[in-house]
């Protein structure tokens, strides 16, 4: 089991928002969390990826707890988490993004080494590497002819797909995608499909939420459906969008 | 020992109230404006240098020269706002050095044309009265009282009046006021004037007690901040309250303690409620 | 752009063969001293994004403890710079690992190092045993060198001048090398999205205090020499006005520029003693050209020779 989830419990002074949610994720698969807004999905990837604390529960990753580590540590054990709404460095290029996420390779490759770097620059292989990873991760996220735009002047799914090419050179194990999809045209959406499936080839292993059900139906492996911050079905995708909870849930008792 | 203490309790209390009379200021232009004026000190300065000079060298009454020196102010204050805070609106760095940047410039021409001899006012007030062996020079006490009366009085008229309902909402939520046709354009700018007018009413009650110099302002401005965000910037009594408890704890600290290092005890209590409390001790917790 | 910095050291370094005027190889050497604290200044202002009001304090402290020890202990100059660094480095740890440990954002990060500058500025003020109070301390020793020919003491304007033009080239380079790697990417980051850096990995407290450190242990390295060469320290050394002086010196020259804080000090060092200034006045004209350049020209004068050649 790569992820672990056990018990998870997040409270806002008296609101439950993740309530008592467990679930596993093993290593290649791709992972659907959905649910309505306000169901918890986001919180529960937020707490994941230690951006917020859990109240109560385990977070076990390959069998360590990181559920009280800060959010750089988390991404250092190589759990990387993109934004809903893009966050990206205004005033820099594209280019200059790809260089700032290469952080964690270089950390890697060099660790306390790095600091003879201060005084005789990036060794010219490291560089190399470098360039082509970013040439590479650009090529798959079809940004490759808009590496030296400015991050403002980039359309909206083209600075989610930007977010997502930052996230995948830090080299993740699992990278959690908080809803890719929304607010991107169907065009975006099918790109954004084929990205995803180009990922899961290069052998990386996806969590995605997102509260729209057709785009994860076709994607996702497995999927969790989440309502008032419980889990209230699991399984094989189909099954789960079949799930009469998950159907009410949706739609409300009335329609269903 | 005793009337050592209550005698330095009151002096908290006078001085407390001149630093809240400048912390009111700060708060209702963070309010309304997203900056915290340093320059008020500056103003508080201008304010006792008006004053100074209609009272002493033109030979104006006491209260009129005040009057005139908070209209000045408060025109001056206008002229600043339309050349330069207006365009710093909502940016906490720029405001702060733009106004950082106008304490020099005032105290420099000041300077200039009054060079650093500080300048005392002759006795506008003079006599003491005499409670229970105490003795409180009867300026200080009228000084304080009016300082009371006038941050009571803007409480009242922020609670009461629509213009004063107007700041509140924008306060609170700028986008939702700004629908309700509040012209926020123009509150921003009454409030900075009536800010800076405050801070000139302060300097010119400041001068019938103390002798005054180029530079008193920045360290007053500094205590008025201090008193701001020890309150809980945005909060009108809070102001008040702040000023007080600055006031007090440095008189009475000076007892216990070496005072020459009073102004310090201000600043770790600042740093402590920054980092413990940041929304102050009278404010929302959020 | 690419080769101001060379071209303007080269300059430097050939200036004294032509130009003989004591007074003007002064305003250079007190250039190139607000030059260093600017540059430092703008590591941590312009590159990390974090309105330090501590940078003062840094210098002080540092001036006044080798200050100290020279002239009341007997220590050699070098041998004193070492505690005075350690010293800054210390209180930059501790006054930074609070502030952001807490995540104070601008407004009040800038609030609590100038709380921090004026208790340290108070202390010296009123430790009158040790710092004189108010007076200040006269210093009439000067560092020496070692040369094969024994120790020579720097005195004379032309030795001041160059070991302030090495002063400003080591303050520079260091600054330079930083920014050109890794940790300037870290430190961009931070600067313009502190979040997305933590969620990239970045360990945004520990580049954070590793660039407020460096700035002011460089600012101390400055202030080691500064008193030695004006002959006083005093505790306006401390003040909040020289950090205000420091950021007029930076936004003038361009923020976010590794050449504009240099252009800036030397403009606004030099230009008092051009239009013959009264130290009031120098104030003034501090604090007009700050609210100018952020009002009119907030990229500063680097900002204005770039747009001009992108426009060509």
């Amino acid at each position: 089991m790569l992820l672990d989830i056990q018990g998870l419990i997040k409270r806002f002074g008296g609101l439950t928002a993740v309530s008592n949610v467990s679930f596993g994720i093993e290593r290649g698969e791709i992972v659907g969390i959905f649910g309505p807004n306000g169901s918890g999905k986001t919180t529960t990837l937020n707490l994941i990826a230690g951006i917020l604390q859990p109240t109560e529960g385990s977070i076990l990753w390959k069998g360590n707890e990181i559920g009280r580590l800060a959010s750089f540590e988390v991404a250092q054990q190589g759990l990387i988490k993109t934004f809903q709404n893009p966050q990206l460095f205004p005033e820099l290029t594209v280019a200059q993004h790809m260089r700032i996420a290469c952080h964690l390779h270089i950390k890697r490759a060099l660790g306390i080494g790095r600091v003879l770097t201060l005084l005789r620059g990036t060794p010219g292989e490291l560089d190399g590497v470098l360039t082509r990873k970013i040439d590479q991760m650009l090529e798959l996220c079809r940004l490759a002819d808009k590496r030296g735009e400015v991050a403002g002047a980039l359309s909206y799914g083209s600075e989610k797909m930007l977010g997502v090419a930052m996230g995948m050179v830090c080299e993740p194990e699992l990278l959690l995608l908080d809803e890719p999809a929304s607010g991107l045209g169907n065009d975006e959406i099918s790109n954004l499909d084929a990205v995803l499936r180009d990922l899961r080839t290069h052998g990386v292993t996806l969590c995605i939420i997102d509260h729209k059900v057709g785009f994860l139906g076709r994607l996702a492996d497995r999927a969790i459906a989440l309502h008032h911050g419980a889990i209230i079905a699991v399984g094989k995708t189909t099954d789960v969008l079949d799930n009469s909870a998950v159907v009410e849930a949706y739609l409300g008792k009335k329609h269903a | 020992m005793s009337q050592l203490i209550i005698g330095q309790l009151l002096n908290g209390v006078i001085v407390g109230s001149l630093y809240g009379i400048i912390a009111l200021g700060v708060t209702l232009t963070f309010g309304l404006t997203g900056i915290v004026n340093f320059a008020l000190g500056a103003f508080m300065m201008l304010g006792a240098y008006a004053t100074w000079y209609l009272y002493d060298v033109l030979g104006w009454p006491y209260v009129p020269a005040v009057f005139g020196a908070v209209i000045a102010v408060g025109i001056i204050g206008y002229l600043c706002d339309r050349a330069l805070f207006q365009f710093t609106r909502g940016n906490l760095v720029n405001g702060l050095l733009v106004s950082i940047g106008m304490i020099s410039v005032f105290e420099a021409l000041v300077l200039a044309a009054f060079t650093t001899t500080p300048r005392d006012l002759t006795y506008v007030l003079p006599g003491a009265l005499h409670v229970g062996g105490l003795i409180l020079p009867k300026i200080k006490v009228a000084v304080c009282g009016v300082f009371l009366a006038v941050i009571f009085g803007t409480y009242f008229a922020l609670t009461r009046t629509w213009l004063g309902r107007a700041a509140f909402s924008y306060a609170q939520n700028p986008e939702a006021a700004a629908l309700m046709g509040i012209r926020t354009g123009r509150l921003q700018t009454i409030v900075v004037v009536y800010s800076t007018a405050l801070a000139g009413l302060g300097g010119g009650l400041y001068a019938s007690m103390y002798s005054i110099d180029p530079t008193i302002g920045s360290g007053y401005v500094l205590k008025a901040v201090e008193a701001a965000i020890l309150a809980g910037i945005g909060s009108v009594i809070g102001a008040l309250g702040g000023g007080i408890i600055l006031g007090v704890s440095e008189n009475i600290g000076s007892v216990f303690l070496p005072s020459a290092f009073r102004d310090a005890y201000g600043l770790v209590f600042l740093i402590a409620i920054l980092l413990v409390r940041p929304s102050g001790l009278f404010g929302d917790r959020s | 752009m690419k080769y101001a910095a060379p071209t303007a050291l080269l300059i430097a370094l050939f200036a004294p063969l032509a130009v003989h005027s004591d007074s003007i190889l002064a305003i250079a050497i007190y250039g190139f001293m607000a030059a260093s604290l600017a540059v430092s200044f703008n590591l941590i202002f312009g590159f990390t994004g974090q309105l330090s009001l501590f940078h003062a304090a840094s210098f002080g402290v540092s001036a006044y403890i080798v200050t100290i020890l020279v002239t009341a202990f007997g220590w050699n100059f070098w041998l004193a710079v070492v505690p005075a660094l350690a010293v800054v480095l210390i209180l930059s740890l501790i006054v930074g690992t609070i502030c952001f440990r807490f995540k104070l954002k601008e407004f009040y990060f800038a609030v609590v190092t100038m709380a921090f500058s004026e208790i340290l500025r108070l202390v010296i003020l009123n430790w009158n045993g040790i710092t004189n109070g108010s007076l200040g301390i006269t210093v009439v020793d000067r560092p020496s060198l070692w040369t094969p020919s024994g120790a020579v003491q720097i005195s004379s304007g032309i030795a001041w001048y160059y070991l302030t033009l090495a002063l400003l080239v080591i303050v520079y380079v260091v600054c330079q090398r930083i920014l050109s790697s890794w940790i300037g990417r870290c430190l961009a980051a931070i600067r313009l999205n502190d979040q997305l850096g933590e969620t990239l990995g970045i360990d945004v407290f520990k580049y954070k205090l590793l660039s407020f450190a460096v700035g002011s242990v460089l600012a101390g390295l400055v202030g080691a020499f500064y008193g030695f060469y004006s002959g006083f320290v005093e505790p306006h050394y401390l003040s909040i006005s020289l950090g205000l002086d420091i950021i007029a010196m930076v936004l003038l020259g361009g923020v976010g520029s590794l050449i504009g804080p240099v252009i800036g000090a030397v403009i606004l060092t030099a230009l008092p003693h051009v239009i013959d200034l009264s130290a009031e006045l120098r104030i003034g004209l501090y604090g007009s050209i700050l609210i100018f350049v952020i009002l009119v020209m907030p990229k500063g004068i680097v900002g204005l020779l770039g747009s001009r050649k992108n426009a060509a």
